[in-house]
């Protein structure tokens, strides 16, 4: 099939558009099965196979069943949109294959909204919590359209601004225009798009590259997965257009080898665009050409860095290198190349079909437009957002996330993946902006923000977080490479309640030297997390070292569990449940835990009914004033005595 | 060969040149960082070959790394760059200037060999009546297990000519045998000509490669923040008790390979655990024995 040209591609869009309303007026209902990666895990295939086999068994045929991408909040999977003609648009969470049974029966047949299972009803859905602050730029597709379908893209201005750009603006338009706007890249670093673009378009040297870096690497960050899984095309046209921009020819998405669903999706939707003329040698007949590859990442964290990601296309091991010269300038085989998360790709077709004022009158000063963020950890609605800079860490938790699971307290947020820090409640009205953040300690990253409840130990946090970097450096730089493993020591010892004194001010040395003396932006950053916990929860670290006390209860060292002798029924549950006999007790004798054998597993802790709540963690000076029984005895004789 | 002068940047040319002294490994990736960054590198070392210490040593200290694991791609690299220049059996008799214009006399001891002329035939070592004979190592014939042949091959076909194909060759040799088996690694090697030493380095630098064999399904526990937060750490250790193996290790059915994930992207039901390509989230220590039921039969 010859590719479209720029009237072929109008007369695309309108049919496209002609075509879905029609289709969507001769059904009486619609269905959407929201099939992320999330969606699935969580049972979105049953369901989907639910609904299939009740519509094939009635013989229903004008009901439309489709699947899209995740519509963003992953608490609430698997999830279901259901449109009936004349009616609202309703979604539906939590949905099980007999929940969908029945909103097939009473809505789709019967037109009444299952109400109980509805998370918002017409117009409500805008007015939930979770989708109020939101404002979807990249995202607005998600959970719309079918990732698959190539008409249904178009029909919603998918590649508009692609037709734009080729039709009526030189190079040097595109890249003003998004200098304009303010764009910076969404990887976590903040480079100002536009810039690193003119800095490409001046090389001399050709051919030119332009890599899409997918390989998501941070720990609790997953919109660039998602934004492949339900738009792919979006980042295709914005990969376009900045080859178009820089005069590249060829491109690569470097896809992490864990997310097969979004590789599948991608190379889909490579191919639909190459057959209809949206990629290859002369897109909408512009004379211009440009084509994509994937590459796909195996699980090396540092290749998501641009000099490693460069070396492990090329073949050669990951290591990053020194800069200069910058990709720009020498890249991938020696050519120049631009990196650019996928994110920032995606934003670029709406820059150009709205212009770069309306992009920039979002947001604040200094960083513009808007940022998805992974909220997850101990929040009640978890979930991908998308939402305007400067927007408070407060709104964020509070009213999208709708605050902390299970009446917990807050106790830290944790933005920038393993280069972040970690910010405490006293920063909450902090706005969210490249600068703020860096400020405060801590760093935009890709966009994951976890938030860490009262239960989880600031020190082990750390710990956690240099672990992850120790064992992802790459080991070039002595400092990362073995710094990182000093640093690991001595956290490791201080959760072990064997921290000494002087333990912080050498942490703090070392920190500033890794920092210092490290190359990439891996090396450099590993201090943050344990700078910003120890500049935030200090007071913490000190319990560890000089009360030998877990404040939160999770440092298993420190922590021990004890059954309240006046609280014990003496039901057996805990000691039937011990996975290594730790319990000694018999029917109607108070249990006693054997210190010796205990694992601290804390099943004990999960089993004991909520009536008696008879187990309990202690921690530090309050394990010298438990109320310790030799051995089991009888519930009454205990009850007499006391 | 007598004073020849390097003449290491001058005002006019201020990119000019640098001079390395000493080849051990320091050196060695000093003039790799300085090739790479477009900068001609004068590697001098006093020996008559680069390599130092280094080249002496099993394993180092303190990781217990493979000396030569390091050393042999830097090895392989400098000799291939156009931008370095190796001086062997060169000493620095005067350097004088500054930063940014210094020049260097250095003195280059005879080997009684014209380099120029010299292909490496090594005829010389054997026919020396006063050396011990040194015996080059025949080249060896690679054979791969049968059970490997056919699919490595068609492997690397589907692969030739295309540009950077050794990650793709490698990903697809660890999924279609569930490893790198090491024969299949020779075979890469004598195919595609990258040194087995190179193969090896970018082998064991991924986490999804492994060398050695794994069971049918690999079980990958996530790490991640919003899992660890959530009790990951504890639906590892349900793992790793129930399949009776540690972390990284196999069950001895060959069935089930236990890892521990670095994020799987799925932090939004978290705790996750990833088996194959399959996703199941929202997990608590009790639904281990269910999960693993399912692949009992398969």
């Amino acid at each position: 099939m010859p590719g479209l040209s720029y009237d072929g591609f109008d007369k695309k869009r309108e049919e496209a558009r002609r075509e879905i309303s029609r289709r969507d007026d001769s059904f009486r209902g619609r269905i959407t099965v929201h099939m992320g990666t999330c969606g699935i895990a969580a049972g979105a295939r049953e369901v989907l196979s639910s609904f299939k086999e009740e519509l094939g068994k009635d013989d229903i045929r004008d009901v439309r069943l489709s699947t899209s991408g995740c519509a963003g909040m992953c608490s609430k999977e698997p999830m279901v949109t259901v449109e009936s003609a004349g009616g609202p648009i309703v979604l539906y969470g939590d949905i099980t294959p007999d929940k969908a049974v029945r909103i097939l029966k009473d809505h789709v047949q019967g037109g009444n909204p299952v109400r109980e299972y509805a998370l918002g009803v017409g117009p409500e859905l805008a007015g939930i919590p979770f989708f109020r602050k939101q404002k979807t730029i990249v995202l607005r597709n998600r959970g719309v359209i079918d990732p698959d379908s190539l008409d249904e893209c178009i029909a919603r201005d998918g590649y508009s601004a692609l037709e734009k750009v080729l039709r009526g603006m030189k190079p040097e338009d595109v890249i003003e225009e998004i200098k304009m706007s303010g764009l910076r890249g969404r990887g976590g670093a903040g480079f100002p798009t536009g810039r690193k673009w003119e800095a490409c378009r001046a090389e001399e040297n050709t051919p030119k590259y332009l890599i899409g870096n997918c390989d998501e690497g941070d720990p609790g960050a997953y919109m660039d997965r998602s934004i492949f899984e339900s738009d792919p095309h979006a980042v295709i046209e914005g990969m376009t257009i900045a080859a178009y921009a820089v005069g590249a020819s060829h491109g690569y998405f470097y896809i992490r080898t864990e997310y097969p669903l979004a590789i599948r999706s991608a190379d889909n939707a490579i191919s639909q665009a190459r057959e209809h003329g949206l990629l290859g040698s002369d897109i909408l007949g512009s004379g211009f050409g440009f084509d994509i590859e994937i590459r796909e990442g195996s699980g090396a964290f540092v290749c998501g860095e641009e000099s490693s990601l460069i070396h492990s296309i090329e073949g050669v091991s990951p290591e990053p290198r020194q800069r200069p010269p910058f990709p720009v300038q020498v890249g991938i085989w020696g050519c120049p190349t631009v990196i650019n998360n996928v994110e920032t790709l995606a934003t670029v077709p709406a820059i150009l079909l709205h212009g770069a004022d309306w992009f920039s009158g979002i947001g604040t000063k200094t960083s513009k437009g808007t940022k998805i963020f992974s909220l997850v950890g101990a929040i009640n609605n978890t979930g991908l957002i998308e939402v305007p800079m400067g927007i408070t860490l407060r709104e964020v938790i509070y009213e999208i996330g709708g605050g902390i699971q299970g009446n917990r307290k807050f106790k830290a947020v944790q933005t920038g993946g393993p280069s972040g820090g970690c910010l405490p409640e006293s920063m909450l009205d902090l706005p969210v902006d490249y600068e703020s953040l860096r400020e405060a300690g801590s760093m935009m990253g890709s966009g994951g923000m976890i938030v860490i409840g009262e239960d989880s130990c600031m020190v082990d946090i750390a710990k956690f977080f240099v672990q992850f970097t120790n064992d992802e450096s790459c080991g070039k730089c002595v400092t990362c490479r073995d710094g990182s493993d000093a640093m690991l020591e001595v956290l490791t010892r201080i959760t072990q309640g064997e921290g000494r004194q002087g333990d912080m001010e050498f942490l703090e040395d070392l920190c500033l030297a890794v920092k210092d003396a490290s190359m990439c932006g891996l090396g450099t950053t590993i201090p943050n997390p344990v700078l910003s916990t120890m500049k935030y929860f200090r007071e913490e670290y000190e319990a560890h070292i000089a009360g030998k006390k877990c404040p939160a209860l999770a440092c298993r060292s420190l922590i021990r569990y004890h059954i309240l002798p006046e609280k014990c029924s003496g039901c057996r549950l805990c000691l039937k449940n011990c996975p290594v006999g730790a319990i000694a007790g018999e029917l109607k004798h108070i249990h006693v835990i054997d210190q010796s054998k205990c694992t601290k597993c804390g099943v004990c802790l999960e089993v004991c009914p909520p009536k008696v709540l008879a187990v309990v963690k202690v921690s530090g000076d309050d394990i010298g004033k438990l109320h310790v029984l030799e051995k089991p005895v009888p519930v009454e004789t205990f009850r007499e005595k006391h | 060969m007598n004073g020849k002068t390097a003449d290491v940047g001058t005002p006019q040319a201020k990119t000019g040149a640098a001079m390395v002294l000493g080849g051990g490994i320091g050196g060695m990736e000093a003039a790799l960082s300085l090739a790479e960054s477009g900068i001609k590198v004068y590697l001098v070392e006093g020996k008559p070959s680069i390599g130092g210490v280094m080249s002496q040593l099993d394993k180092t200290f303190p990781t217990n790394d493979c000396a030569m694991c390091t050393m042999a791609p830097r090895l392989v690299a400098i000799g291939r760059h156009k931008d370095i220049e190796i001086l062997s059996m060169t000493d620095v008799e005067t350097l004088e200037g500054g930063p940014g214009h210094f020049t260097a006399t250095l003195r280059k001891r005879s080997r009684f060999i014209d380099e120029g002329k010299c292909t490496g035939c090594g005829t010389c070592v054997a026919n020396c009546p006063t050396r011990n004979k040194v015996q080059p190592l025949p080249a060896t014939a690679v054979e791969v297990e049968p059970r490997f042949r056919d699919k490595a091959r068609e492997i690397v076909e589907r692969n030739r000519g295309r540009k950077g194909l050794l990650m793709p060759i490698l990903q697809e040799v660890n999924s279609a045998f569930n490893y790198l088996p090491e024969d299949v690694l020779s075979f890469v090697s004598r195919e595609t000509g990258y040194p087995l030493s190179h193969i090896y380095k970018v082998a064991t630098f991924y986490g999804a490669f492994s060398t050695v064999p794994r069971g049918k399904h690999l079980v990958s526990v996530c790490m991640g923040t919003a899992c660890y937060v959530k009790g990951g750490e504890r639906l590892l250790e349900k793992f790793s008790d129930r399949l009776e193996v540690k972390v990284d290790g196999t069950t001895r059915d060959m069935k089930f390979t236990l890892k521990s994930a670095r994020c799987i992207g799925c932090c939004g039901l978290a705790p996750a655990v990833m088996i194959d390509n399959v996703v199941y989230g929202r997990l608590s220590v009790g639904d281990v024995p269910k999960i693993l039921d399912k692949y009992k039969g398969a």
